[in-house]
């Protein structure tokens, strides 16, 4: 029952901050927003017993991403306080769309997966596991990243890939002094 | 106990909320970050099937780490692009950019 | 020291690695060349991709896969299906680096980077055709689209390149998020994402396994720049650098269909009922929206544009055919080799007509090419009537496969529509004819030697594959059949 009030407090934290990170006008606050939203994520994989991962979400999501946006909101500091209206025209369409894709995934999920919380399907409860295996998952999880019976070549090309994002940033950045 | 679709009818709300945010903003920044939510909805599925269909195996927290990595690489190649065309025009054209319009 | 590694035979990824290795290579040789030798970068960039072409091509005939995790199926697999694709990919990056090396000098853009980040986007590519893992297509899919996006915003400094680049970005972010949630509803709901292994669960997934089957249309329809998700192409293809353009026009999409047809193909057959109508109704809205409004382009970047929209269209018909026609993908294949031809020789034409960035890509620019240059308007009024469909070029040929995989499928309705539309095609391609030689007109054409060769070359196999194209297809139904008897084997 705790754990059930816990886990709506922090799904509503996220939602509410990521409902103002669509749609607050000031982008500085938006920023904040997604930080905030961001953190209720981490939450939610605590819940789900993802400690390693909530971490990597704190370094990665808060500690990198945001700070870049934040970065890029100040380096572009007109961007901050648009006169106009902060949404295109299509706010209909896209708040139609959004609604629809919503509807279609819960109508789905419900139907695959019982929503009252007493249910006893194997499909909705989560399973019992010691805590030694839940402990032991990051230890397994680095082995399978780069063990060739498990996941290393998406491990390398998620490491080209980043070798290539930074390529590019630079290139992207880069004074172009010399064609000036 | 929380059952296992709680989870998933948060990430579908969130990945919904992203999906409004893509559709409706003008701001280049604005639309990048609507697309962390989403991308943050997926990891929220990924972990979620993880820990109540196969908890014993750690593909889900696999996967829900390469998506981490491509968002911090498109947020790098994003922001670089941003702030390039900031400079170049001096002005505010991330505003400019109506996506939908050819 | 004893090495236990059975699952791993690292010698039929070869040419991938070959490819990007040679890209981290190119940038660490930029250190230690000195500033006026910098035009080592391209032929340097050829040699890696030629030796991958040698490779890829002495894998021709295996099937195999490799890098499989305990109790699944390989993550990468190398068959025909793949080897084909590969080639496709070499081949493209190499008139790509054939038709950029003088361009790039003239217009001043001529920097190492652009060779590495094309190296890592063809890596990308050929990994789409050989991932047979949901989690590595995301990847291989990003790795292809990344370096697209920063070589599309490199024709500094034209505003409208990095403006356009941006809108690429975002959109291609969007399109790859819906892309993976996709993959992890498919996780969800079959517990795995390796795809022979979801062939065999997909059925006991019901409404879930099909709303996670429209993500990933979606995330493709994105990719290949189909309609009503092509919003992006015309800007990008106008902003982008042209050799970009011509690179990602084939490149991209064709990377997007290889993924696209071994998820659909290899792994969710079963699905075909649900599948099948929307991808055909994809189609159908592609073909019509790329042919019409090609009519009303005056930018002949842009044409082409719509043009690469509609042709996604005729490839869309084959994937919808392949699930009940034996030929759909073979037709598939051999389209997007006969494409890969006609568009980067129609896309070398187009270089040597813009002197200057952005100047001299507009359609009364062609005007009076037939007297200025008969060998190269000659060349350009083939390419035009490939790409319209009119026998004997590469364009007919596929086009005949498609239409006849189609009509096998029981899809005939989507054929008749593929011929009408083909029929407006030829409205907007034979107006490049005749402007060429029905007008008379001024304008320099820079068309030095290995432009001409890429046009000599490109033009001599459309020719082939329009006079020939028995044996070619055959070979792509060896390719495909590799791809059925996969599903057939589980």
């Amino acid at each position: 029952m705790v754990e059930q009030i816990v886990f709506i407090l922090v799904s509503l934290f996220t939602l509410i901050t990521a409902v103002v990170v669509v749609t607050n006008r000031n982008l500085f606050h938006a920023a904040l927003a997604l930080m905030a939203s961001f953190l209720g994520v981490a939450g939610l994989y605590v819940l789900l017993d993802a400690g390693f991962l909530a971490a990597a979400q704190l370094l990665v999501y808060i500690g990198a991403i945001s700070i870049l946006i934040i970065f890029a909101i100040m380096l572009t500091r007109r961007l901050m306080h648009a006169l106009e209206s902060p949404f295109n025209s299509q706010w209909g369409l896209g708040a139609f769309t959004a609604v629809v894709a919503f509807a279609v995934m819960a109508g789905v999920i419900a139907q695959f997966w019982p929503v009252t919380p007493d249910s006893v399907t194997p499909l909705a409860s989560r399973p019992e596991v010691s805590a030694s295996i839940l402990r032991g998952s990051v230890a397994e999880l680095g082995r399978a990243l780069v063990s060739s019976d498990a996941y290393v070549i998406p491990f390398e090309i998620a490491s080209v890939l980043l070798l290539a994002a930074l390529i590019g940033a630079i290139v992207v950045a880069w004074p172009k002094a010399e064609d000036e | 106990m929380v059952p296992l679709s709680w989870y998933l009818l948060v990430a579908a709300l969130l990945f919904c909320i992203g999906l409004y945010g893509v559709m409706v903003r003008r701001n280049a920044v604005a639309i990048l970050m609507a697309v962390e939510l989403m991308l943050n909805a997926v990891n929220i599925n990924l972990v979620a099937f993880w820990r109540y269909l196969s908890p014993e195996r750690p593909v889900g927290l696999a996967w829900a780490i390469f998506v981490l990595t491509v968002a911090a690489a498109e947020a790098a190649v994003g922001l670089a692009l941003l702030i390039s065309v900031y400079r170049n025009r001096g002005s505010v054209v991330a505003e400019e950019l109506d996506l939908l319009k050819n | 020291m004893e090495f236990q590694v059975p699952s791993l035979n690292l010698l039929i990824v070869l040419p991938v690695l070959i490819v990007t290795g040679w890209g981290m290579l190119l940038m660490l040789a930029e250190f230690f060349i000195p500033e006026e030798k910098k035009s080592w970068a391209p032929w340097l960039t050829m040699l890696g991709l030629v030796l991958a072409l040698i490779q890829t091509i002495g894998l021709w005939g295996y099937n195999g896969g490799t890098f499989t995790p305990k109790g699944g199926a390989p993550m990468v697999v190398v068959d025909n299906f793949a080897t084909f694709l590969n080639i496709i990919f070499l081949l493209t990056g190499i008139l790509t680096v054939l038709i950029s090396i003088h361009y790039l000098r003239r217009t001043g853009l001529d920097r190492p980077e652009y060779y590495m980040l094309l190296l890592f986007s063809v890596s990308g590519m050929m990994l789409m055709g050989m991932a047979n893992d949901l989690i590595l297509v995301f990847l291989a899919l990003e790795l292809l689209s990344i370096p697209l996006y920063i070589l599309s915003g490199f024709a500094w400094p034209r505003p409208d390149s990095e403006e356009s680049a941006m809108k690429y970005f975002l959109l291609g972010a969007f399109s790859s998020s819906i892309f993976v949630f996709g993959i992890a509803l498919t996780y969800g709901s079959t517990g795995t994402t390796s795809l022979p292994l979801v062939l065999e669960r997909i059925s006991d997934a019901g409404m879930l396994g099909l709303v996670a089957t429209a993500m990933l249309i979606v995330g493709f329809a994105f990719k290949v720049a189909a309609a009503p998700f092509h919003m992006w192409t015309p800007d990008v293809y106008e902003g982008a650098p042209t050799t970009v353009t011509a690179f990602m026009s084939v490149g991209a999409k064709v990377g997007g269909f290889a993924a696209m047809l071994r998820v659909f193909v290899a792994a969710l057959p079963q699905l075909g009922e649900a599948w099948v109508p929307a991808v055909a109704g994809v189609a159908t809205l592609t073909l019509i929206v790329g042919n019409v409004v090609a009519i009303v382009q005056p930018n002949i970047k842009r044409m082409l544009a719509y043009s690469s929209i509609a042709h996604a269209g005729y490839i869309m018909i084959a994937v919808a055919a392949s699930v009940n026609s034996p030929d759909g993908v073979s037709a598939a294949l051999f389209y997007m080799l006969a494409y890969l031809f006609t568009n980067l020789g129609a896309f070398a034409v187009v270089i040597a007509l813009e002197h200057k960035q952005g100047e001299g890509v507009m359609l009364d620019d062609y005007k009076g090419l037939g007297k200025r240059r008969p060998w190269l308007a000659l060349a350009m009024a083939y390419f035009m009537l490939s790409l319209t469909g009119v026998p004997p070029t590469g364009g007919f040929s596929g086009k005949f496969y498609v239409f006849r995989a189609a009509i096998e499928a029981d899809l005939l309705w989507l054929a008749i529509v593929g011929v009408i539309t083909s029929v407006i095609s030829g409205y907007y391609y034979l107006r490049v004819v005749y402007l060429m030689y029905m007008y008379d007109g001024e304008g320099e054409v820079v068309a030095n030697r290995a432009l001409v060769w890429t046009v000599g070359l490109t033009a001599l196999a459309t020719l082939v594959l329009g006079l020939l194209p028995g044996p070619w297809f055959d070979m792509a139904r060896d390719a495909a059949l590799q791809t059925v008897q996969m599903v057939a084997g589980g």
